[in-house]
Parts: structure tokens; C-alpha cells; sequence
């Protein structure tokens, strides 16, 4: 009796750990065409608004899902306290420590990093030419990312409960 | 003192500006940061240098000085981290941050065409500390009103710079929007619709297009707008009744205050200009005092921290013109065809004793207008047959 509920708990864990990572696979995708979305609106703000960047953060972050939201608006909020220092260091910050809440690896996060080095120091015409960089290489980026999801994610979820299956059969 | 300006500093030179004596930061007037050189101030018509302890000295040497990236943190703290928004101002040298304190740069141009297109390398930083003075028109005011049309004369304000010409600007729109015309006679008028076109976002401080100053509860602001163009927005869509100007000389202001001032629209502009000849000296100004825009020049002056103004009406305006170019071609102005007797203050005392409107409107001793030729299109035509 007690081995079968081990069984079952051992089985339920490996589908659960399967999913998970499958999960990880779909959500990349998906947070970086939000980046995406962002940067676009950042372009608007810039462009057409010419909003000033902590507002214009603050106002991204308003409309992204959770975990990236946090990232715009923990940026946007050093940015207007009192002691706030330079966007660079302040963007480094906030998505150096808020990047592992997320789903998405270290390719775009170095684009976004190199991104944060330049907003809000230069013209407007090199704002909006920096931002379609990093619109770009967060473009290649999501198409890889879409390949590996398409690529794993059944895998993942396949794996887990397979693996636990064995290990079931193993301890039978 | 301005604290929300000094919070914009960083560190190390907000503590050398916040340890200032108190009765130095009292007449604080200039702070000209530059980058590897000393920190220096001005106050009160005299200037210093700042040592990193915030004590002043005349010893250049021994002064603080910023370095490079603390100039760069102050540029972006002072563009809002935002240079993208402010390209237009950079282009004409300056920016103005919360609290309508301006802040000019200097550093390296780009160009394009011939024509300043970007400031880069900037290394330099002048900043001018804006302070409210209410109540400081009460003297000045009450010389500039039109008894008859129950408000204020087109005039035009006139000095060097730094002689305090906007802070009296700003409270002349004050007063008037508020209806405090420091007059006895004037006491039952109310307040005028004041629009303000604040080029330099000087005059209101606006922030998200709410003054931080006081303006009266009659007062429209139009921010960050072109002289010219806002002159038009303003008369087209809020029907102001008196318009508030800062700093005209461009041609195309010119036009628009002709136009304002044919809408019916009452005029308060300043201009840079040492004396009444260098008004007429410049050719914008000389134009808009030849077809009579103006009723009134006040002249403003600035000794021992006091702010001194002497007003000459355009008929002396007129004479002092004609005296320097042999003959007098000017117009007369639109809306107060005779000055006020001279702006010799009476003492208070006869002014209560004299009472309500009638008196008053007789002792300011309005003459008739004086009415224009009326010359007919098609007279010289018909001649010519």
C-alpha cells in the first residue's frame, strides 16, 4: 500500500517537473514578444510623445504581465527618487536582480542590457535607431526561442512522465 | 531657498551648495558649475568660488571642482534623463527645470547646414534661480492702467539682463488675473483673463501644464510654446483679454502681437534692452514702437538688490525718437491715447479722500482720442483720372 502511494507521488513529481520546464519553453516566447511590445511603446513614447523616460517606463510597466513589468517599473521608480543616478545604472540594476524572475536566457538580456547603456542619452532619431537594434536582435531571439519550444516542449512534458514512470519501475 | 533644485545636484556638489551660509543662499542668484573647473556662485551682484566644505572664497585655487562625471549625472538629472525631449532646447542653449529655474549650457555644437543642430560635450552649466516675488508690481502697476477700458496698457518692459524683468512680469500677471490692481479706483474692476505664451517655461514653471507659480486664478498658460505661434493659439482659443509675453525680437513676434493687438487683446512683453534708445536701436522693437504698439516703456533697474522702474509713455518715447531721427512718423497708440500724469506716486491720504471711479477717472485726466484721418482707398485713383 505505502509503495503504491510512493509510486504515485514519484509519478506525479517527474509529470510535474515536465511541465514546469515545458512551461519555461512556452513562456520565453511569449515574454519576449512582450519585450517586444514594450520597446515598441517605448518607440511611440520617444518618437511621437517625446515622454520623458521615467514616465515613459513607469507607463510600460503599466501595461506589461508581471514579471516584466517589474523590471520598467523598479527602473522608472530609482529614476525619480531623489538620490536616483544614471539610467545605465539604474536599468543594470534593476534587470540584473529582476532577470531570473523570468523565463527568458542571457541573449536578451544583454541586448536589453546594451540598450539601457544608451536610452535617454542621446538625440531622438538615435534613441529610435538604438531601440529597433534591440527590437531586432529580441526578434531573432523569439524565433529561436519559438524553434526550441516547438522542438521541447512536448519533449519535457513526454520526459517527465516518463522519466518517473522508470523510476517507478526501478523501485518496483 | 530652492531645496527641489538642489535635490537635482549630485552628491558631492549638493554639498557644497546645501553648506552655504543661510544668508548667502537667501540672494543665491547664479550657480555656474563647469566641468575640471571651479565652482562658482553668484549672489546678491557679487560672485565666489565654493569650496567642497561649502565655504566660500575669492582663491580660485582652492575651490571645488566638479568633475567629469558629476557634470554628466547633472546633465541627465537635469534633462529628466531625457535628452530626446528636450532637443529643442539644447538647440537654443538652455533647459528649464522644475521650479522655472533656467539652465544654460555650453559645450560643443553640432551642426548641420550651417545651422546648430545638437549640443554635445557639455561642460558648462549656468543656473539661475528663479524666486516668485509677490507683490513686487504694486509700485508699477497702478501707472500702467486704462481707466477707460477698465484694465491694463500695452506695455512694454525693458532691461538688461538679470535685472529682474520676468520675476516682474510674472507678478504683474499675477495681480491682474487676480485683480489686485493696487489702486484705489480700480478696486471694483475684477480680474482680467490673462493668457501667458512661456516660451521658456520661465514665467509659470509649468508642471504637466500646471504653474508651480502663483499666477492668479485667471491665468491660461501655453508652455514651452513658440512666442509667435502661441500669441495666436491663445487669442483664437481661450479669449484672453490681456496676453503676457516674455522676451519678444523675432520678426515673426512682431506679427503676432499686430494681430493680437487688433483682436482687441491687451499686451505685457519684455524685451532686452539697456536704455529706450537701444529699443529703437533694434529693428523688430523700433517697428512694433513706430506703429504705436506700445502705450507705455518701463525701464527696469536693479541697485543694491532693489528693483527700480522709471516708465516713459510713448508720446516721451515718441519725442526722444524724434530728437535722435529729425523727424517724428509715428503712430499714435491704440489704447490709451494720453498717459497717465506722470508717475509721481500722490499721497495716500488724497487718493482716499477722493473716492469712487469719477474722481479718480478725472484726476488721471483722460484726453479725447484724437481721431485718425480716414483716407479712402479709391480717393488717389479717382485723383489720377
Amino acid at each position: 500500500m505505502l509503495k503504491l502511494i510512493g509510486a504515485a507521488l514519484v509519478l506525479f513529481a517527474g509529470t510535474m517537473i515536465g511541465f514546469v520546464q515545458a512551461a519555461r519553453f512556452a513562456e520565453r516566447p511569449r515574454q519576449i514578444r512582450h519585450l517586444l511590445h514594450a520597446l515598441q511603446r517605448m518607440e511611440t513614447e520617444i518618437g511621437y510623445g517625446q515622454t520623458p523616460l521615467p514616465e515613459a517606463l513607469a507607463r510600460i510597466a503599466q501595461v506589461l504581465p508581471p514579471p516584466l513589468s517589474g523590471l520598467f517599473a523598479e527602473t522608472a521608480a530609482s529614476l525619480q527618487s531623489a538620490s536616483g543616478g544614471t539610467v545605465r545604472d539604474s536599468w543594470e540594476k534593476a534587470f540584473r536582480s529582476g532577470w531570473s524572475a523570468t523565463a527568458m536566457r542571457p541573449a536578451e538580456r544583454d541586448a536589453m542590457l546594451r540598450l539601457g547603456g544608451t536610452l535617454g542619452g542621446s538625440g531622438r532619431e538615435d534613441q529610435l535607431k538604438h531601440l529597433r537594434l534591440a527590437m531586432h536582435q529580441l526578434q531573432a531571439e523569439e524565433a529561436a526561442a519559438r524553434e526550441d519550444q516547438q522542438r521541447y516542449e512536448k519533449l519535457c512534458r513526454s520526459l517527465g512522465v516518463l522519466a518517473a514512470a522508470l523510476v517507478v519501475i526501478l523501485m518496483m | 531657498m530652492p531645496l527641489q533644485l538642489f535635490a537635482m545636484f549630485p552628491a558631492d556638489l549638493r554639498t557644497a551648495i546645501e553648506h552655504l551660509p543661510a544668508s548667502l543662499l537667501e540672494t543665491l542668484e547664479e550657480i555656474r558649475i563647469r566641468e575640471e573647473r571651479p565652482l562658482e556662485i553668484g549672489y546678491g551682484g557679487r560672485f565666489a568660488f565654493v569650496r567642497p566644505d561649502g565655504t566660500t572664497t575669492d582663491d580660485p585655487r582652492a575651490a571645488y571642482r566638479p568633475g567629469r562625471e558629476t557634470c554628466r549625472t547633472l546633465l541627465e538629472r537635469v534633462t529628466n534623463h531625457s535628452l530626446y525631449a528636450v532637443e529643442e532646447e539644447l538647440r537654443r542653449g538652455f533647459v528649464t527645470v522644475a521650479g522655472g529655474h533656467r539652465i544654460g549650457l555650453a559645450g560643443r555644437t553640432v551642426l548641420e547646414g550651417g545651422a546648430v543642430r545638437h549640443l554635445r560635450d557639455i561642460a558648462s552649466f549656468n543656473v539661475r534661480i528663479a524666486r516668485a516675488r509677490t507683490g513686487c508690481a504694486a509700485e508699477l502697476l497702478p501707472h500702467l492702467l486704462d481707466p477707460q477700458a477698465r484694465t491694463v496698457r500695452h506695455a512694454l518692459i525693458v532691461s538688461a539682463p538679470q535685472q529682474g524683468k520676468t520675476t516682474m512680469l510674472r507678478d504683474l500677471a499675477r495681480a491682474i488675473s487676480a485683480g489686485q490692481w493696487y489702486h484705489p479706483a480700480a478696486s471694483g474692476w475684477g480680474g482680467r483673463k490673462v493668457g501667458i505664451v512661456d516660451e521658456r517655461s520661465e514665467i509659470a514653471a509649468c508642471e504637466r501644464g500646471v504653474p508651480t507659480f502663483d499666477l492668479g486664478p485667471r491665468s491660461d498658460v501655453l508652455d514651452a510654446c513658440p512666442k509667435a505661434e502661441g500669441l495666436m493659439m491663445l487669442v483664437r482659443s481661450m479669449s484672453p483679454e490681456v496676453v503676457v509675453v516674455d522676451e519678444i525680437g523675432r520678426p515673426e513676434d512682431a506679427y503676432a502681437l499686430t494681430e493680437a493687438l487688433h483682436a482687441g487683446v491687451r499686451v505685457l512683453a519684455t524685451a532686452h534692452a539697456v536704455d529706450l534708445a537701444d529699443v529703437f536701436a533694434r529693428p523688430v522693437l523700433a517697428q512694433l514702437a513706430q506703429e504705436g504698439m506700445f502705450s507705455a516703456y518701463v525701464l527696469l533697474s536693479r541697485s543694491q538688490g532693489r528693483v527700480m522702474h522709471r516708465i516713459v509713455s510713448a508720446e516721451e518715447a515718441a519725442d526722444l525718437r524724434t530728437r535722435q531721427a529729425g523727424r517724428r512718423t509715428w503712430a499714435a497708440p491704440r489704447d490709451a491715447p494720453d498717459a497717465a500724469p506722470t508717475p509721481q506716486a500722490r499721497s495716500p491720504n488724497a487718493a482716499e479722500a477722493d473716492g469712487p471711479v469719477e474722481a479718480a477717472g478725472a484726476r488721471l485726466s483722460i484726453k479725447p482720442r484724437p481721431l485718425p484721418v480716414i483716407r479712402s482707398p479709391s480717393t488717389p485713383a479717382k485723383e489720377g483720372t
